[in-house]
């Protein structure tokens, strides 16, 4: 094979990694993205139409194969009859843990990434957010602030396309928002209701959503047409990911090379130059390794893969990792602690109903720790929710037979019930972390990692105050039958890991530096959930888009500079 | 979150502990198994069948429109049992199953019909009425820990599901279209009951 070389990798194919093949394909660089999994096929592989009854389980899942295959995978609900496929076989991708400590690792190796079942929730954060670690004394201090990220939120969010209700709060900041859906007569109506009795401090507003309202034509997007699947694969491109948005901008480039089936094993050091010279790649259908040379290489393989690359990339000079010179590579892992909230129903409106599925529907802000402290915990969280009429499903388990029974789930919908679903902050830990087990190589005989997190207390509190604070707002508007939520999920079911290479002002206690660069190569950059300092509330997915395309500008002018 | 709790309400445990394992790739044996056409019942016998098929047919009858019966119900509840269900969950389901026609005969004795002069000796011989009293019964213990409560709740869940997703029914009757202009949230509706 003749040798492979280009002026920048990137590794990993979904939603950062999307972001910087756009981003430096678009500036001119030549781009090689290597993706450890398969090709997909739009036409082919999204089911997003497909009717329960063409599906030989109606969407229940081959159950058999499910256990057997993905036991890890398949406690994520998207992980379903419909969509499995878009997650790996967890047989040929182990990983350990301590018995007392599970962790799931729910993961999507194929082109396009876990953009293909994201949730699609884009939040900005603010200064109180950046603010916190250094305020709490916990972790350490982000190097950057709000006005640092700014613009390139305003540059990704109008890309993406960003459906959003402006709120005008200052710790959730607006963003370049397209008209969002409505909210349906119940959502109002609670919306309504929480403003009086909680004078705006507890809002029920519009979710922030990767979610076309409007065509975008430039881009070959057409506007949602709410058939509600999303994390089925979209045809007309509507909601955003890599492979309906990024990747097909960077291939207009011309200059962008994909190549699926490549699983990066390591990166390759230059100790006399004191740079990255390119990565080790194995084939992942001939299992034979190859090397691939850059000049820069962006790690955007999610937060957990793109340090295990590093950790396998040790070296004489860095024997516990490549740019572990800290010691904090693999370390202060954080995922959001979600699971805590209500379901009730709401004795309204039962002469009205909605029309269309939305994939999301409405978000309540953080309202803990923003204008007053909080006695038992610090940092927040939000809810995402919806109101919904139940249908025919609420038949499966309602008083009753015959034509009367049957009469009212064909021709009812049941009452209005909402659901306020709870996402709280993680706090950094150092003794959260990943490292290789020296006993378990994956199918492609790359080093496999043992995983070691644990929430601590203060994800405790959060996650029993979101139980309290949600039947609060339900009793404030007047609902009934309230259930309390309180699923006990492990951490990593939220799927926003971060912070194995951590940003910071020293090298000595942070894996990167202010512009994603590693402290000790500097020609390599990490802009996925690895180099987060803290997780804030917000689902993570937009920073790090705007993160990657900050990083990527900063890249190339060094390259330019001759600085790299 | 619905999926979630319908899963749990079929039997499905959601979460398991993960024991992690060496790698060995082999997979996509499940491609096997989609689009077979019908195939004839596997686990459940004729008996069994019987009372399957008059049960949900009871659930959801025909009437203007297509029912149970003609959704395939029982064919369903069989391909999901067969297949989809753990040995624990099937065993459970046909002991309460074999439940029926004891608890028919005892009902019947209970509840004595004077125009029948051969007691029944199974669900299937009860008159009209006894058979919507015993159902009745059924449903007041719908998913409680008793034999009969594990097998009518899962039965009842099953037939409402293997309804309302069969290919009938989402044609003719629901007609929900994948494609809509636009979100509306406030829409007058008038319920058809």
């Amino acid at each position: 094979m003749p040798p492979m070389t280009y002026d920048a990798i990137v590794v990993g194919s979904g939603i950062s990694g999307g972001w910087a093949a756009k981003e430096l394909t678009q500036k001119g660089l030549r781009t090689i993205v290597l993706e450890a999994g398969r090709p997909i096929d739009p036409n082919v592989d999204y089911v997003e139409h497909v009717r329960p009854h063409e599906l030989r389980y109606r969407g229940m899942g081959d159950r058999s194969r499910i256990d057997r295959y993905q036991p890890v995978q398949k406690q994520c609900g998207a992980c379903n009859e419909y969509s499995g496929k878009f997650f790996v076989n967890d047989l040929d991708n182990p990983y350990t843990t301590p018995d007392d400590k599970p962790f799931s690792w729910i993961r999507g190796r194929q082109v396009g990434g876990r953009s293909i079942m994201w949730g699609r929730c884009v939040f900005r954060w603010s200064d109180q957010d950046y603010e916190a670690n250094a305020r709490d004394g916990v972790g350490v201090d982000w190097p950057i602030r709000y006005a640092d990220m700014a613009p390139w939120w305003s540059h990704v969010e109008r890309f993406v396309g960003v459906q959003g209700k402006k709120e005008g709060l200052a710790h959730l900041p607006d963003g370049e928002f397209i008209e969002p859906w409505p909210m349906n007569v119940a959502e109002q109506h609670a919306r309504e209701r929480l403003i009086e009795k909680f004078g705006g401090e507890r809002l029920v507003t519009n979710m922030r959503l990767a979610v076309l309202t409007q065509n975008q034509p430039a881009n070959g997007r057409a506007k949602c047409h709410l058939c509600g699947h999303c994390e089925r694969g979209c045809i007309t491109r509507s909601y955003f990911s890599s492979l309906n948005a990024t990747l097909p901008a960077a291939q207009k480039t011309g200059l962008l090379t994909l190549r699926p089936f490549s699983v990066v094993h390591s990166v390759i050091h230059d100790p006399k130059k004191k740079r990255a010279t390119g990565v080790r790649v194995i084939d992942a259908n001939t299992r034979q390794m190859f090397e691939v040379y850059g000049k820069i290489v962006f790690l955007n393989a999610s937060a957990l893969e793109s340090a295990r690359i590093l950790l396998n990339s040790a070296t004489p000079e860095f024997p516990t990792g490549l740019g572990n010179s800290s010691g904090e590579l693999g370390h202060n892992v954080m995922d959001h602690i979600m699971g805590g909230g209500a379901t009730a129903e709401l004795p309204w409106f039962k002469d009205r109903r909605d029309i269309g599925n939305r994939p999301d529907a409405v978000y309540v802000p953080r309202f803990r720790n923003v204008k007053t402290r909080h006695p038992d915990f610090v940092r927040g969280y939000g809810f995402e929710g919806r109101a919904y009429r139940v249908g025919w499903e609420r038949g499966t388990d309602m008083a009753g037979f015959g034509a009367n029974f049957k009469k009212s789930l064909i021709g009812d919908l049941g009452p209005w019930e909402m659901t306020l679903y709870g996402f709280g902050e993680m706090l950094p830990n150092h003794e959260n972390r990943i490292e290789i087990d020296p006993h378990l190589v994956d199918a492609w005989g790359v080093p496999a990692l043992r995983i070691t997190v644990a929430y601590g207390e203060n994800e405790r509190k959060l996650f029993d105050d979101m139980v309290v604070s949600a039947t609060e707002m339900f009793e404030a508007m007047g609902a009934t039958n309230i259930r309390p939520i309180k699923d006990d999920n492990p951490p990593g079911l939220v799927i926003h890991e971060m912070g194995t290479a951590r940003m910071g002002k020293d090298p000595k206690t942070s894996v990167l530096n202010k512009h994603n660069q590693v402290w000790d190569v500097p020609n390599v950059f990490m802009t996925d959930g690895a180099c987060m300092a803290s997780t804030a509330n917000q689902n993570p997915s937009i920073t790090y888009m705007a993160m990657t395309a900050r990083a990527a500008d900063f890249a190339v002018k060094a390259l330019n500079r001759r600085e790299l | 979150m619905h999926r979630r709790e319908l899963v749990a309400a079929l039997g499905a445990a959601i979460t398991v502990p993960f024991l992690p394992r060496s790698a060995q790739a082999a997979i996509d044996i499940g491609e096997r198994l989609a689009g077979q056409p019908d195939v004839p019942f596997r686990t459940l016998n004729a008996k069994q069948q019987a009372i399957v098929s008059q049960i949900a047919e009871m659930i959801i009858p025909r009437t203007d429109t297509p029912g149970a019966l003609d959704a395939k119900v029982p064919e369903f509840i069989d391909l999901m049992l067969t297949e989809w269900a753990t040995d624990e969950e099937r065993g459970k389901f046909l002991a309460g199953l074999d439940q029926v026609d004891t608890r028919s005969i005892a009902y019947a004795a209970s509840q004595p019909d004077a125009s029948v002069t051969t007691p029944p000796q199974r669900f299937g011989e009860l008159t009209g009425a006894q058979k919507a009293g015993l159902v009745n019964e059924f449903d007041t213990v719908r998913g409680d820990n008793s034999a009969i409560g594990i097998t009518f709740g899962r039965l009842k869940a099953l037939t409402v599901y293997g309804y309302f997703t069969s290919k009938v029914v989402q044609e003719q009757i629901l007609k929900e279209p994948m494609f809509f202009d636009g979100y509306k949230g406030n829409v007058p509706f008038t319920p058809a009951v």
